[in-house]
This record gives structure tokens, C-alpha cells and sequence, in this order.
């Protein structure tokens, strides 16, 4: 009787958030999701560390193109070994291949995998701001650092293989998903101010400030997204350089994407504008920007959450989308969207099968949004009281 | 009944006005385009070994209308589509657009229009299961399944079916037609040929429909499902299908019928890229083709304009036609009524 009591207390005195956090807790698919895209997350944002080689053209390994994944082993017929190792391989080409290369396996020769070694020198905090205009640029220097989590003596370690230039697949897929997650939240926060502003306003106001902004912001809504996307992102120049190329994708996707968030935002004020204590405020005296501030942004923080991390997996998709059809984002630049564009070709399924892995982690990374998204729908749904 | 058809007419002008916002859209982006028209053409003369000057830039832009103001050549072009259905010449093909467009508009809308279907067949029994299951594990499968389909783009789709289709069977399956029929007219044997090919499509495009129209119905049919009215009729001893269909998937289908223009806009949109990767040839890969390869702005303006012009036109036909079928916004179209 105690505990329950208890327990009712803490129900009824908890804060929105704290109830919000202990649904979301129990939620057993959307946690398993949630580990596993906040591991993913971790991952693409020491990517630099955990990748043993550069993923621009500077780390390719000219030994080693178009290679099959290398997977460390513990034991092979020689007998077991504490420290992972691999085999060594060499490039070999004669008359019994037809001239072509050929990698040959040579299991006496171990090479050992090292941990927290030295290799390619990577930037963190490094930011270098390049736009048009010399007032926008800036430059924060960073520090360089060369350690690694892995890497071998003698050779390369490729656990996801390699491209056709010898460029290391798990390094770009991890660089990929740093890069495509960076477009995303961008992208996001782009279209959060313009659809909290638009939105704001219309709801707030009402009227015929409200009827005019939903005329335009439905017009948008019925242009087909991808179409709209290309139509735009065609006035890219080729001549721009990557970095200016990724800002304006990201432009983008924040300008396509902030119609379906700006009517969630209006619906939302449009209910709570009639309620008792906003009209209480009103009577105090406070002014227009005292309400939306202190009363109508808290009231629906957590909506607007929710609606964020569902809006994500469809920034990531677009962004996938214009990169795969070459609108978006190019080569030198990694991209989970270049990287599916690579494995477009038929001799890639037929020999070069790894160049699908960073397919699977676009799979995966969309799906546990997805999952987290609609946890956190559940969660912070105030109906859906158990 | 006055009431309706003045709810009719307001919402046809409503779609119209719209249309126009759309219009206008889609014509800044064009304007927005560097390089007008005469440029361009006058750049193709070039090569062709003419030399040219400024003047005869200025010329050709006086001929083309180009020196005209914005607003003017905005409302030159709409009024050209809407009066006339005229789109005007492609300045890079240097053809008339409705000539190129008019067969392979009505293939790509016939190929959304049944992934639609094939998607709302599919996905309406089985939302309806889902939400009503007693079997949890049923549920969290078809969850599974159709966030799957949100995660797996459809482009992506096609490419794997495409690429298992080459090495297995040793034919790619691209194209509406097979190499006999590709120019021939239209007859029982092509529509065959067509209909042959064209699963491949569908199938893909609508993989993603189903899984959103998917989880519409299952949200709807849970929040009905819950309902008092459900519960007193169970208590009048009314089970199994009998009580689905008259009660809560009958309520919760109504909007459904509202989602077709979302969900006809999001095929629209995966349109062009799963005819790219299949070489579909209608409209979409038009699109990527025009934009991508040519920048050929004409075009694809008068693409996106029909797209749009379709959902805005489906938005509308379901608007009126919900009004019609549900008593509860029937009542406040006809008040009372």
C-alpha cells in the first residue's frame, strides 16, 4: 500500500518530461533502437579515430583495389593467437591468370592487428568555413591528432574491402554517416526556425494572416518533394567547391522540408491559444512576445521534438536521393547517398558484393529513427495514459 | 443541395487559386535558371559553326518574348497552359513540349495510379488486421515491415530487383516495352508487352505507398477502435467482421480517402528516380533528364506543373467526394443536412 501510494505521488507530482522519459523508457523496440542509433551516432562522430585510413583519395591503398572485406581472425591451421592477425596477400599477375591481378593468399605469413596506433593525421575541432564572400569565411584550427583505434604492421586492413582507387569502405562509410547525419541536422534546423516562425505566426495571429500563409504553404505541400528538390538543386554550378555544395543541399532540404512542421506548429497554437491560462497571461498585461515565449514554446517543446526526429529519417532519404541521381552531393565528398551510387553498377553484384555494406547502415540508420521517432510520438502523447 | 455545390465551388477555386500559387513557384525557379532561352539556343548555333554577337542575342531574346517583364511572361505562360494547354517549345530539344510529353505523362500516370491502388488493396485488410489482432508478435511484424518500407528507398528497391533480375535471369526487366513493341502503335499485343514489364514499377513504387497508406490505417483504426460506440455495440453482442466493417473501419476510412492526394504525391516524387534506374520512358525520367543533363527549363516546368496540377486535381475530387460519403462533414458542408 506504501509503495503504491507512493508511486501515485510520484506519478502525479512528475514533470511533463520526466513522465515523457519514463514512457519512452518503457518502450522496449524504441530503446533497442535508440542504443543503436546513439552508437551509430558515437561512431560517425569519432570517425576519424576508429577509421585506419583516410577516406579521401589520400588514403587509398594502391595495393589493394577493388578488394574483398578482410575480416581479423584468432586461429587459422597454424594455431591460435591472443592478437588478431591477417594473411598477407599479394598482388600477382602472369600468364596463368590472363594477365589480369590476382591477389594471392599466403596463410603462412601472419600480419598482426595493432591497437591505438599512429597513422593519417585527422583535424578535431577543425572548423573551416568557405562560402562566397570573404566576411563569411572562418577558421578555427583545431587539433591534429595521428592515433587510431586499429591498424596493421605491414599492408592494409580493409574490414569492409575497398573501392575501385583503394579507398577504404569502412572509412568512408563511417565518414558517410558523419557527413549524411551533418546534411540532416542542418537541414533540420533550418527548417525548424522557418516553419517555428511561419507557423508561429500564423497560428498566433490567426485570421487572414493565417489563411494566407496556409494557402502558400499548402501550395508547397502539393508539389511532389524529389521533383522540387531537383528542380533546385540543378542551379548548383559544378564548378563549386564541396564544402559550398553541402551547405546549399542542406539549404535545401531545410527550405523543402519546413511545410508538414510549420502546420503541426500552427495546429498546436491554434488549440492552445483559447486556453484559460494564456488568456490569464493576456489579462496581466503580458505583451505578445512574453506568451509565445514563456507560455506557448514550453507547451509544445516536446511535440516539436517528436516531429524533428520523425522529419529526420526524410532528410536523410532525400539527401540520399539527390546524391544517388548526382544532384546532390559528389565525390571527393563521402555520403551515404555516393556511396549507394557506386554500387549501381551490374559487375558490383556480380563480383564486388561489399560495396553494399554502406547500404545497410542507410537501412539501419533509418529504420531506428523510424523506431525512435515513434516511441517518442508515444511517449510524449499525453492520451496515452496506461 | 445548394450548399454542396457551393462547397464544390469553393473548393474548385480554392484548388485553382493553388494551381496559380504553383505556377508561380515553379515559373521563379525556372526564371531562376542562368542562361535565358536565346542564350542557349544561340549557344547551340555556335557550335554549329554561326558566329555570334550581342546583338543577335538581343534579337532572338526580342523574338522569344524575353524582353518582356517578369509578371507578363508569368502570366503569358499560364495563361498559355490553362486556355490553351500549350507548354510551349523546349529551347534545348527545340520541340514542342506537349507533342513530347502528352504519351509519357499518361504512361507515368497510369503507373502511379495503379501503384496507388495495388498499395490501398493491400494495405487496408492488412492495416485492419494489424490493429485489431489479439496476436502481438502479427502486429509488431507488420510494424516491422512497413517501417521497412520507409528505410528501404524504393530507388534502392529497384536497383537490388534490377541488378538479381541481370545475373539470374539475364534480363534487366528495364524499359515499358520490350525491343519489338518499343515503336509500334498501340495494340492488344503491346498493351500485353506492357503490362508485362510494368509490374516491375508499380511494384516498386508502390513497396513505399503501402507502407505509409499502412500505417494510416492502423492509426486510425486504433484511435476508432477505442471508441464508446465500438464497445457498445460489442456489449450488443455484435463480433467479428460484422462489427469491422460496420463500425470502426467504416469510420476510419473516411480519411483515408483524404490521404490519396499525400500518398499520390509522395509516388509522384519517387517517380522520376525509379524511372531513372529502370529506364521507364514517361515523364519522370524526363524530369531527372531535363534538369540534370540538359537543364532544360521549359520541360521541366511543364513536368512538375502536370504532376502537381494531377494531385491538386485528386486533392479536390477527394475533398468533394468525402463530403459526400461522410454524414460528419457532410453536416458541415450542407449544415444540417
Amino acid at each position: 500500500m506504501e509503495v503504491s501510494n507512493k508511486k501515485k505521488e510520484a506519478y502525479y507530482t512528475a514533470t511533463q518530461m520526466q513522465l515523457v522519459r519514463t514512457r519512452f523508457f518503457g518502450n522496449r523496440s524504441a530503446m533497442i533502437a535508440g542504443s543503436i542509433l546513439l552508437f551509430m551516432i558515437i561512431c560517425s562522430l569519432f570517425a576519424d579515430f576508429l577509421s585506419p585510413y583516410d577516406p579521401t583519395i589520400a588514403g587509398r591503398d594502391k595495393e589493394y583495389e577493388n578488394g574483398a572485406p578482410q575480416i581479423p581472425m584468432f586461429w587459422d591451421e597454424n594455431g591460435f593467437s591472443a592478437r588478431p592477425f591477417l594473411h598477407t596477400l599479394t598482388k600477382y599477375r602472369g600468364a596463368d591468370t590472363n594477365f589480369r591481378w590476382v591477389y594471392k593468399l599466403d596463410t603462412e605469413k601472419r600480419r598482426y592487428v595493432y591497437f591505438f596506433v599512429k597513422g593519417w593525421e585527422y583535424k578535431v575541432f577543425d572548423f573551416n568555413i568557405n562560402l562566397p564572400g570573404k566576411i563569411l569565411d572562418f577558421k578555427i584550427p583545431g587539433f591534429t591528432f595521428n592515433t587510431h583505434l586499429f591498424g596493421v604492421d605491414k599492408g592494409g586492413i580493409h574490414l569492409f574491402g575497398t573501392d575501385k582507387a583503394g579507398k577504404d569502405l569502412f572509412s568512408r562509410t563511417l565518414n558517410a554517416i558523419y557527413i549524411s547525419l551533418a546534411v540532416g541536422t542542418l537541414g533540420v534546423i533550418i527548417s525548424f526556425v522557418l516553419s517555428l516562425i511561419i507557423g508561429g505566426i500564423s497560428g498566433y495571429y490567426g485570421g487572414w494572416v493565417d489563411s494566407l500563409l496556409q494557402m502558400f504553404t499548402d501550395a508547397i505541400r502539393t508539389v511532389p518533394p524529389i521533383p522540387l528538390f531537383m528542380c533546385l538543386a540543378a542551379f548548383a554550378p559544378l564548378e563549386w567547391s564541396s564544402e559550398l555544395r553541402f551547405f546549399f543541399i542542406s539549404c535545401l532540404l531545410g527550405l523543402i522540408s519546413w511545410p508538414t512542421l510549420a502546420r503541426r506548429v500552427r495546429t498546436h497554437l491554434l488549440s492552445e491559444r483559447s486556453q484559460e491560462y494564456i488568456l490569464a497571461a493576456k489579462l496581466c498585461g503580458a505583451s505578445s512576445t512574453h506568451i509565445i515565449v514563456r507560455h506557448l514554446l514550453p507547451s509544445f517543446t516536446s511535440y516539436i521534438i517528436v516531429d524533428l526526429v520523425i522529419s529526420f529519417p526524410y532528410m536523410l532519404l532525400s539527401e540520399t536521393a539527390l546524391s544517388f541521381i548526382g544532384l546532390g552531393l559528389r565525390e571527393p565528398v563521402n555520403s551515404l547517398g555516393v556511396l549507394l551510387q557506386n554500387a549501381t553498377k551490374a559487375d558490383v553484384l556480380l563480383n564486388y558484393q561489399w560495396y553494399f555494406i554502406p547500404v545497410f547502415f542507410l537501412v539501419v540508420l533509418i529504420l531506428t529513427f523510424v523506431y525512435v521517432g515513434d516511441g517518442l510520438r508515444d511517449a510524449a502523447d499525453p492520451h496515452k495514459v496506461k | 443541395m445548394i450548399n454542396f455545390i457551393q462547397f464544390t465551388f469553393t473548393r474548385a477555386f480554392l484548388a485553382f487559386i493553388t494551381l496559380l500559387l504553383v505556377c508561380f513557384i515553379v515559373f521563379s525557379l525556372m526564371e531562376l535558371v542562368p542562361g535565358t532561352c536565346a542564350e542557349r539556343y544561340l549557344a547551340f548555333k555556335n557550335t554549329q559553326g554561326s558566329s555570334i554577337t550581342v546583338e543577335d542575342i538581343r534579337a532572338e531574346e526580342k523574338r522569344l518574348g524575353l524582353d518582356k517583364p517578369f509578371l507578363y511572361r508569368y502570366g503569358k505562360w499560364v495563361s498559355n497552359i490553362i486556355f490553351k494547354g500549350d507548354f510551349g517549345d523546349s529551347c534545348i530539344l527545340r520541340m514542342n513540349i506537349n507533342e513530347l510529353l502528352s504519351g509519357r505523362f499518361l504512361l507515368s500516370l497510369a503507373i502511379a495510379i495503379t501503384a496507388l491502388l495495388f498499395s490501398y488493396i493491400i494495405a487496408i485488410p492488412v492495416g485492419i488486421i494489424s490493429a485489431t489482432t489479439r496476436y502481438k508478435s502479427i502486429d509488431t511484424t507488420l510494424k516491422f515491415i512497413s517501417y521497412l518500407g520507409i528505410a528501404l528507398p524504393n530507388f534502392l528497391v529497384a536497383l537490388c530487383i534490377m541488378l538479381f533480375m541481370t545475373v539470374y535471369f539475364g534480363d534487366t526487366m528495364t524499359g515499358l516495352f520490350s525491343k519489338d513493341y518499343e515503336t509500334a502503335p498501340w495494340s492488344y499485343n503491346k498493351f500485353m508487352d506492357f503490362l508485362s514489364r510494368a509490374w516491375l514499377p508499380i511494384f516498386v513504387l508502390g513497396w513505399n505507398a503501402t507502407a505509409f497508406a499502412l500505417q494510416t490505417v492502423r492509426a486510425l483504426m486504433l484511435d476508432e477502435n477505442d471508441k464508446l460506440y465500438v464497445m457498445a455495440a460489442k456489449a450488443r453482442g455484435i463480433t467479428g467482421m460484422s462489427l469491422l466493417w460496420r463500425y470502426p473501419a467504416k469510420h476510419s476510412l473516411g480519411p483515408v480517402i483524404n490521404s490519396i492526394g499525400f500518398d499520390l504525391n509522395r509516388i509522384f516524387s519517387a517517380l522520376p528516380i525509379v524511372a531513372l534506374i529502370l529506364i521507364l520512358t514517361e515523364a519522370g525520367a524526363l524530369l531527372i533528364e531535363a534538369l540534370a543533363r540538359s537543364n532544360d527549363q521549359q520541360l521541366a516546368g511543364a513536368i512538375i506543373f502536370l504532376l502537381t496540377a494531377t494531385i491538386v486535381f485528386v486533392n479536390f475530387v477527394t475533398d468533394v467526394i468525402l463530403a459526400i460519403i461522410d454524414p460528419r462533414i457532410r453536416k458541415g458542408v450542407m449544415g444540417g443536412g
